[in-house]
């Protein structure tokens, strides 16, 4: 009964939560990201062994971001996490030329996952700011979006250090999670 | 027997599914045109006209009509986008593309964007409908004025229709969707889908 008035009291006023994982390869920027998405800073980071976790709160949802450590031998343990998440946000160094086929590997064998199933998927094409980064159609090839066929998807131009694209795609995450759940 | 039983029900009761793919250059109003798909056929509120940014990936609608079960795949209309359509063209039964009828500077753009789109050998036999959208603006065009302006000739071996719309109140749009699965029901194209999905064992 709780849960019906919680329910009601949330689509009656718009607050919403939604489990957001931020995944990527190492170095890609995914904890700049986090902190820039929560305090608007840019903070000097160290390469995300296990994982950090904040809360930010957008367009009326509460997003619980989830920033997880991208190095080769803990990713892994990404699919500890993976339950009840629905969106993915998945970073990459749009200048790392010679890693994008890496990249693509992950990046399909995360949509693979059962757990994973219903979440839409964010891609922030990130490192902008960087000279030879390549642009979204590009990263779009190289990743090969178009493989995705039943769950929305969309990819932005960031760059985490200036704070540019991050919250064009959180406005496109908060629609794309408000007509998925209505 | 069991089984043949199942076979026999899912066959008779079981809706097809078709997949529509919504193209059309960037601002003619795809996505405000699949919200507003979704509100008409699933009651809910689909995202208002304000809220929708542009699209630059891929948008999916899914609702269920008398007979049949719709999926709507809503693409990006960015030049630099327009790469990703054509890996949809061959799991696609039919094409909604939607024209902004009311801004003449992007005719030419979305005449020669959908000329591409019909020459392509993966969408042979699908059935197209065009949408001349934003009919609650002034200064717009009629479906027959549009028809007149693109004169398209790519049209011959396909079901076509053009249609006058509103993305934003909504006018036009049910008795165009009615079309598109009417054609699909019948288009050799579905038989040909079928067959192939068939084939790989999968819907």
């Amino acid at each position: 009964m709780g849960i019906v008035f919680t329910r009601l009291f949330s689509s009656v006023f718009g607050n919403r939560e939604a489990r957001i994982l931020v995944l990527g390869l190492d170095n890609a920027g995914k904890t700049t990201i986090l902190y820039r998405l929560q305090m608007g800073e840019v903070v000097s980071t160290i390469p995300t062994i296990g994982f950090n976790v904040e809360t930010v709160q957008y367009n009326n949802i509460k997003f619980q971001v989830w920033d997880l450590g991208g190095q080769t031998s803990i990713r892994p343990y990404w699919r500890c996490y993976f339950p009840n998440t629905q969106a993915i946000i998945y970073v990459v160094d749009s200048s790392d030329t010679d890693r994008l086929v890496t990249a693509k590997e992950e990046f399909h064998a995360i949509l693979e996952e059962d757990e994973l199933k219903g979440a839409v998927v964010l891609v922030y094409a990130n490192k902008q700011d960087l000279p030879g980064a390549l642009d979204d159609a590009a990263i779009t090839e190289s990743l090969e979006l178009h493989k995705i066929k039943s769950r929305q998807w969309a990819i932005f131009k960031t760059s985490a250090i200036k704070g540019e694209g991050l919250f064009e795609g959180l406005d496109w995450l908060s629609n794309a999670l408000k007509s998925k759940s209505s | 027997m069991f089984s043949l039983a199942y076979g026999l029900w899912k066959y008779i009761f079981n809706k097809t599914e078709f997949h529509v793919l919504i193209l059309g250059v960037d601002k003619a109003g795809k996505t405000t045109l699949l919200e507003k798909i979704k509100s008409i056929y699933l009651k809910g509120e689909g995202l208002t006209p304000d809220r929708i940014v542009p699209t630059v990936g891929l948008n999916i609608g899914r609702i269920e009509d008398a007979n049949a079960k719709l999926v709507f795949w809503d693409l990006g209309g960015q030049v630099g986008l327009r790469t990703i359509w054509e890996k949809y063209y061959q799991e696609a039964h039919a094409i909604i593309y939607v024209i902004d009828a009311a801004a003449a500077s992007s005719f030419e753009d979305a005449k020669s964007a959908l000329e591409k789109v019909l020459r392509h050998e993966d969408l042979k036999g699908a059935p197209l409908l065009i949408f001349a959208n934003k009919q609650d603006l002034p200064g717009v065009i009629t479906d027959e004025e549009l028809a007149r302006y693109l004169q398209l000739k790519e049209l011959d071996e396909r079901p076509y229709k053009f249609q006058a719309v509103s993305a934003y109140d909504g006018r036009g749009i049910k008795s165009g969707i009615d079309w598109v699965v009417e054609q699909m029901e019948r288009s050799k194209r579905t038989e040909v889908l079928r067959a192939r999905a068939g084939l790989t064992g999968q819907i």
